[in-house]
């Protein structure tokens, strides 16, 4: 049995010690937010927030992630009220969406590392593969949601990476 | 806006999806019964009649209207699209709509083609007057039933904001109060359509139906689906490609912890377990012997040579205008060009995977698919039970691009789901998906071109030879693969192209704007090399070919796309390259800005305009030209699906790259104001980004490249954004 913290909730995990966390997710826990695209760690549809850092949980074993607090996309608001998710309503960013999950948390996480990212910024660290082409919005929806929260509430975000959630 | 069927379709059983279906439906509910699987086939409809708007609107007595919309949602905005188009016609508020899928029935068979599927470029263009009908109808009897409760003339009542209103007075009923009579009424077989200086919500941005359930993890797809008693399916086939299962051994699999069933297909095998990882992990040690069969020599330079082959060859006449041999002998200058482009995959973000549960009713579909009646077929074949006994539930598609269209995977979940006496999940892994899908073609073009001395392109042929084409016989017309050229709008007064099939044995796929991604990049290649050759401004020697009635909206779009470039005006270090041609339907043209060093490319800016008639969601227009031009400009940098020894080498993103947010140039994109009848929007985007992209590379080295990817020609990407 492996004990972790997703979302704020504690979970007791019977599944076997190899399991990559994006299948617990998926699979033991019901969280299907999280998605699966490539299994290598090559594309972010999986990427989940790991004590605070961005990380890919298909080639996560659940073994490793024992006492560890994560959070899901299904964590960063209870009603889309967080300033990323906003900012990508405002700006249509999703088209099929399936990729928007792990966009948005790395989207988040960029934000918290650097309030203000420079367009080489987004660059290097948004690496999520998205195949319907939305980089451009996705882009500006970032920028909006940093002037947002510069407008707003930076203490949120910190708050948040405090508490490992983003 | 909440789509509540679609959060209760992952846990429940067909019966509680039929009761929450009926109780959405109270209200305007007109006879036709959605969910016929319950009690039996829909009556045959008559080829040509209106279709009963009830199938496609019902309003409840909460003033909730749910729209079943015939196109599925890929992304591409189907579940808005079609939507608005009803809401325009009935006056219903944006506010209270709700969105479901449709179950695979003829009735949400598209007018335009007679199938049910997303594809083609088709849903709005095919579904545009018939959902209007749809609209105007329900209207209308919703006008009549007020009308009759204030005793006053159907002329003074109007529809919006969900309410009827009598003008004079001033007085209002909502919809949802007057729905359960109006459905009384008998359905206005030819209702008055709003004119379209009307329109108030046709045109605009409303906020798409999807957006807000894609931010939060709560869209479900396909591959999300979860039910009681659900095992999971993990599978692998035959490397090679058409090659079959000749036996196998799971001994060492049934170890597994979690191991329930192996399932042997023709061409794979399944292991079934109780969860994913599970079953992956047993798959692996599953030893398979396979007839590695006909096409197990097959790799891709054989290829390249029976298409280099077969442009040669005399081929079936798809177009000839004039008298080529003769004009191509007699003109001044002659050209000679051979283009060639390899196999795509889709790589759409979410694998393959469907989920099935079989019992003795029948069977129950769960997955993302563009075609929800091939679907049902073929788990009823698979099955060998009527197609009836199969009720297809569509989710979210995570990508479509053309590839779920096809059908392969619910043949197998429902062998699994048999197999296994409990509903499986059969989960696709990313290298099944890339070495198993149905591939656009490898085809080759040789051109030849005669000119006179005035630098008129007189003469031009164009022999086609493609790797493969879908199973359906054309219907009459030119073949299917020389789509993209034959239909070409220039006027040239000797015009042939002739076509050959090689047929070399691999799975044709419809791939993102199907000959549209390759034809037109070789065809606008070729012209290029015409203007260069004969020293005429590529874009102004494309102007003299688009004089006639018949070319009129390419010229303007031309016209567009030039003046918003500052064709004349490029700057410093930066070179223009310009595409334009009508596709499904409306017109699309491209100018792609670059500079190059050292075979390095640096694409600053793409300028994309397109005429596609009535638009309908205008920021989805500008989403799908973007999106659309990334997936071509990802192919033509780098994509490309080669085979060894019959299997395809390439297997993830690692091998088979995509373009990257970082690689992103500028996109400026425009939509065309017209009030001609909808052309289509979501394919016509991917194509003119690699032949614009190749004529820039081209004005700025002196290079033609006449082959992709650009990665195997020697050129390199950086993006720097003006």
């Amino acid at each position: 049995m492996v004990t972790l913290t997703i979302n704020g909730t504690e979970y007791s995990i019977d599944a076997d010690a190899d399991t990559p966390l994006l299948w617990v997710l998926r699979d033991e826990v019901g969280l299907t937010g999280t998605k699966f695209g490539c299994g290598m760690g090559l594309c972010g549809a999986c990427s989940v927030l790991l004590e605070g850092e961005i990380t890919r949980s298909c080639v996560l074993p659940l073994s490793s992630v024992a006492g560890k607090s994560i959070v899901t996309i299904e964590g960063l608001s209870k009603d889309k009220s967080h300033p990323v998710q906003r900012a990508w309503i405002e700006e249509s960013v999703p088209q099929c969406g399936y990729c928007q999950s792990g966009m948005i948390l790395a989207a988040v996480a960029l934000l918290h590392r650097t309030p203000h990212p420079t367009d080489a910024d987004v660059d290097a660290s948004m690496t999520n593969i998205c195949r319907c082409g939305t980089y451009n919005r996705v882009r500006k929806a970032i920028h909006r949601a940093a002037a947002a929260s510069a407008e707003g509430a930076p203490k949120d975000l910190e708050q948040r990476g405090r508490a490992g959630i983003g | 806006m909440q789509n509540i069927a679609r959060r209760e379709l992952p846990m429940v059983n067909r019966r509680d999806f039929v009761r929450a279906a009926v109780a959405i439906g109270g209200g305007l509910a007109l006879a036709v019964d959605l969910h016929a699987q319950e009690g039996g086939p829909l009556p045959p409809r008559p080829a040509g009649l209106p279709k009963p708007p009830s199938a496609f609107v019902q309003i409840g007595d909460d003033d909730m209207i749910t729209i079943v919309t015939p196109a599925v949602e890929m992304g591409q905005g189907g579940h808005t699209s079609m939507p608005m188009i009803i809401m325009e016609e009935l006056g219903g508020d944006w506010q209270r709509l709700r969105v479901q899928d449709a179950p695979a029935a003829a009735v949400y068979n598209n007018p335009m083609f007679g199938q049910q599927s997303t594809v083609g470029s088709f849903s709005v263009r095919g579904w545009y007057a018939e959902l209007r009908r749809i609209g105007a109808a329900a209207r209308e009897m919703l006008v009549q039933t007020a009308a009759m409760q204030w005793g006053v003339p159907v002329s003074e009542c109007s529809a919006a904001h969900s309410s009827i209103t009598h003008r004079p007075s001033g007085r209002s009923l909502s919809f949802g109060s007057l729905a359960a009579r109006a459905a009384q009424l008998p359905v206005p077989q030819q209702p008055a359509l709003k004119p379209t200086d009307n329109f108030s919500l046709i045109g605009t941005s409303p906020k798409r139906v999807d957006i807000e359930d894609k931010v939060d993890g709560s869209a479900r797809y396909g591959i999300d689906v979860r039910l009681p008693d659900m095992l999971y399916g993990a599978i692998k086939a035959c490397p090679t490609l058409r090659g079959k299962l000749r036996s196998f051994d799971d001994s060492a699999a049934k170890q597994v912890a979690g191991y329930h069933a192996t399932v042997a297909l023709s061409d794979a095998v399944i292991v079934v377990a109780h969860s994913y990882w599970q079953a992956r992990k047993a798959l692996d040690k599953v030893k398979v012997d396979y007839d590695l069969g006909a096409l197990a020599t097959l790799d891709s330079a054989q290829v390249s040579q029976l298409l280099r082959a077969g442009i040669a060859e005399p081929g079936a006449v798809a177009r000839h205008e004039g008298d080529v041999p003769t004009a191509l002998a007699g003109a001044t200058t002659m050209l000679e060009a051979v283009y060639e482009v390899p196999y795509l995959a889709h790589a759409c973000m979410e694998p393959m995977n469907c989920t099935a549960r079989v019992d003795e009713q029948g069977c129950e579909i769960w997955c993302g698919t563009q075609a929800p009646q091939a679907v049902q077929h073929a788990a009823a074949d698979a099955l060998g039970i009527a197609a009836d006994r199969v009720q297809v539930h569509t989710l979210y598609l995570g990508g479509g691009f053309g590839r779920r269209g096809e059908a392969d995977y619910a043949a197998q979940a429902a062998t699994a789901a048999k197999a296994a006496g409990r509903p499986v999940k059969l989960i696709w892994s990313r290298e099944e998906d890339i070495q198993h899908d149905f591939y656009r073609p490898a085809v080759a073009i040789r051109f030849r071109g005669g000119v006179d001395s005035s630098g008129q392109l007189v003469a031009l042929d164009c022999s086609v030879a493609t790797s493969s084409t879908p199973e359906f016989a054309a219907r009459g017309g030119p073949a299917f693969y020389t789509g993209g050229v034959a239909d070409t709008t220039y006027a040239i007064p000797n015009f042939r192209v002739t076509g050959v099939n090689k047929d070399i044995g691999v799975r044709f796929g419809f791939w993102r704007s199907v000959s549209d991604s390759h034809n037109p990049f070789m065809l606008e290649g070729f012209i290029d090399e015409v203007a260069h050759h004969t020293k005429q401004d590529p874009y102004r020697f494309r102007r003299s070919m688009l004089q006639s009635e018949n070319g009129r909206r390419q010229l303007a779009v031309l016209d567009l796309i030039a003046q918003k470039a500052g064709w004349d005006r490029p700057a410093p270090g930066h070179f223009f390259g310009i595409s334009a041609f009508q596709s499904f339907g409306s017109v699309i043209g491209t100018v792609a800005e670059v500079s190059v060093k050292d075979k390095v490319v640096t694409l600053h800016r793409v300028v994309t305009a397109i005429d596609c008639g009535t638009a309908i969601h205008l920021d989805n227009i500008r989403a799908q030209l973007e999106g659309g031009m990334v997936y071509g400009l990802s192919a033509a940098l780098r994509g490309e699906i080669t085979l060894e020894h019959g299997a395809v080498r390439q297997g993830n993103f690692n091998d088979y790259p995509v373009l990257m947010l970082a690689q992103m140039p500028r996109v400026d994109c425009f939509v065309v104001p017209s009030s001609a009848p909808p052309g289509g929007v979501g394919e016509p985007g991917t194509a003119p980004i690699a032949p614009a992209l190749c004529n820039a590379i081209f004005a700025a080295t002196g290079t033609r490249v006449r082959s992709l990817p650009l990665s195997q020609q020697g050129f390199s990407f950086a993006v720097k954004r003006i």
